[in-house]
């Protein structure tokens, strides 16, 4: 049997601040090891709000969460997050080089830094030729996108939470970051839930379907997209 | 300086009022409103001191630092509304600067422990304080949503609330003291600071003045940078919720 990484149950969100329109209302999914779940549905019903509180940047009004076996009140929240790696569709540059942005990991939790780990990572997304003393903020919009992934990936959590990461990308660079997430998913078992509005994209990187519309989230195969 | 020359700086207020009739800036009720207070405040503050210098009871300068502090307290704490116990936090920082700031003139014998030099210098080191307080919570909301991507990818690499505000929360200590700090390089030679006009004025000698004057341009320093450190470790965790995630100041 396949363990659980991460469920919850009973999960809803509101926002208070546009009169109290609900977002989803009592949903309940579950991540196995090594799931690849693509994430779809029309714009603005909650997708990245709710991989927002899966990887605890957000709070949900109630509902439970479990990772690991263990209740989100028995986890360290820094640790949950290091578990769970939320990757915003809008990449944000830390200042600095390029080199200071893939060695934030590192930084913060004082691990040593792996610098054939990640050239394989850049080289994998096409950045090979990227210069690592570049000032971060310099970049493309694409290249952002692709050293944010390779910065988030650095930290190798068990579970990626991926928020449209192609939507800067070209063709040639989008199949690089499917290739990349997929064989990390088969090398070491990183499952993800990925969000994205291309049904091929979605057909080629999935294996199950969440769905959410109308507050509600349902699950199935790739055959329902 | 005579009652009747008091009287006739009012000629100041008329020539405001004037020009704000007159463009049309519709401030009049304000200034008339500030010329009243202020002249209210300050006799009253007058009357006070004058009764205090008298009796020399340590009971009634703690007192008037606890109102100055309180006052300080309340104005500045306003920049910090929606954050959960920030008045307490900035009470806290307020006391804490003049505690020490006091504390070391006082121990080294910079200036006797009589109400003439400890109510004056506290209450200049105190507004400074709540000054250096009020910048730093408009720069930490105006950071909290300029920086707001900043803050949660650093989360998302599992950094934590302190870890991941701690850029913000420099970026604002070093605005909270950019005006004291700027103040140290041009004073004397852009204007003449309050105090030493005030001392001048008042017929001490202007080497008497500049004394003091550097005196507390030096504890300004000083307290600018303990307000700020002080206040953003005191507050940094009211900008995060319970599972540590960042959260609007208006929630």
């Amino acid at each position: 049997m396949i363990d659980s990484v991460l469920s919850f149950a009973n999960l809803s969100k509101t926002i208070s601040a546009v009169s109290n329109r609900i977002i989803f209302a009592q949903i309940a999914g579950t991540v196995l090891a090594g799931e690849k779940i693509v994430f779809v549905g029309p714009s603005g019903q909650g997708k990245s709000t709710l991989l927002r509180i899966l990887g605890l940047l957000d709070e949900a009004d109630s509902g439970e969460m479990v990772l690991l076996g263990r209740p989100l009140h028995q986890w360290d929240p820094q640790a949950w997050r290091m578990n769970v790696c939320y990757v915003s569709q809008t990449p944000v540059m830390l200042e600095g080089t390029v080199e200071d942005n893939l060695r934030t990991v590192s930084r913060l939790h004082h691990a040593e830094y792996d610098p054939s780990y990640a050239a394989h990572l850049l080289s994998s997304v096409g950045l090979e030729e990227m210069g690592l003393s570049k000032e971060a903020s310099t970049l493309s919009g694409g290249e952002k996108q692709r050293v944010a992934l390779v910065r988030s990936l650095l930290l190798r959590p068990k579970l990626l939470l991926l928020d449209e990461i192609t939507s800067s990308l070209d063709d040639v660079s989008k199949y690089a970051v499917e290739r990349l997430i997929t064989d990390i998913n088969r090398q070491e078992g990183t499952g993800y839930v990925w969000i994205s509005h291309d049904r091929d994209q979605a057909a080629r990187i999935g294996e199950k379907v969440w769905s959410l519309s109308n507050g509600t989230l349902s699950e199935g195969g790739v055959s329902c997209l | 300086m005579s009652l009747i020359a008091l009287a006739s700086t009012l000629v100041f207020i008329a020539v405001s009022v004037g020009i704000s009739i007159w463009q049309k800036l519709g401030l009049e009720r304000d200034i008339l409103y500030g010329t009243i207070r202020s002249a209210i405040q300050l006799l009253a503050v007058g009357f006070v001191l004058q009764y205090i210098f008298g009796t020399q009871h340590v009971l009634l300068i703690v007192l008037i630092l606890a109102v100055m502090i309180a006052v300080a307290t309340w104005h500045a704490g306003k920049r910090g509304k929606g954050l959960k116990r920030i008045y307490l936090y900035v009470g806290l920082t307020i006391t804490m600067t003049e505690v020490v700031t006091m504390g070391l003139l006082l121990a080294l014998s910079i200036i006797p422990f009589t109400a003439r030099y400890v109510i004056p210098i506290s209450g200049m080191t105190i507004g400074n304080a709540m000054v250096v307080s009020s910048l730093f919570l408009n720069q930490m909301k105006r950071e909290a949503v300029t920086s707001r991507g900043e803050v949660e990818t650093l989360l998302s690499l599992g950094a934590s609330p302190r870890q991941a505000i701690h850029r913000m929360l420099n970026r604002s200590a070093r605005f909270s003291m950019i005006p004291t700090i700027d103040g140290m390089k041009t004073v004397g030679l852009v204007q003449l600071p309050g105090m030493m006009t005030g001392m001048i004025v008042a017929g001490a000698s202007p080497l008497e003045a500049v004394r003091y004057q550097i005196l507390i341009m030096f504890a300004f320093a000083s307290s600018a940078a303990l307000t700020s450190i002080l206040l953003a470790l005191m507050s940094y965790r009211l900008w995060f919720g319970k599972l540590g995630q960042f959260t609007r100041s208006d929630t």
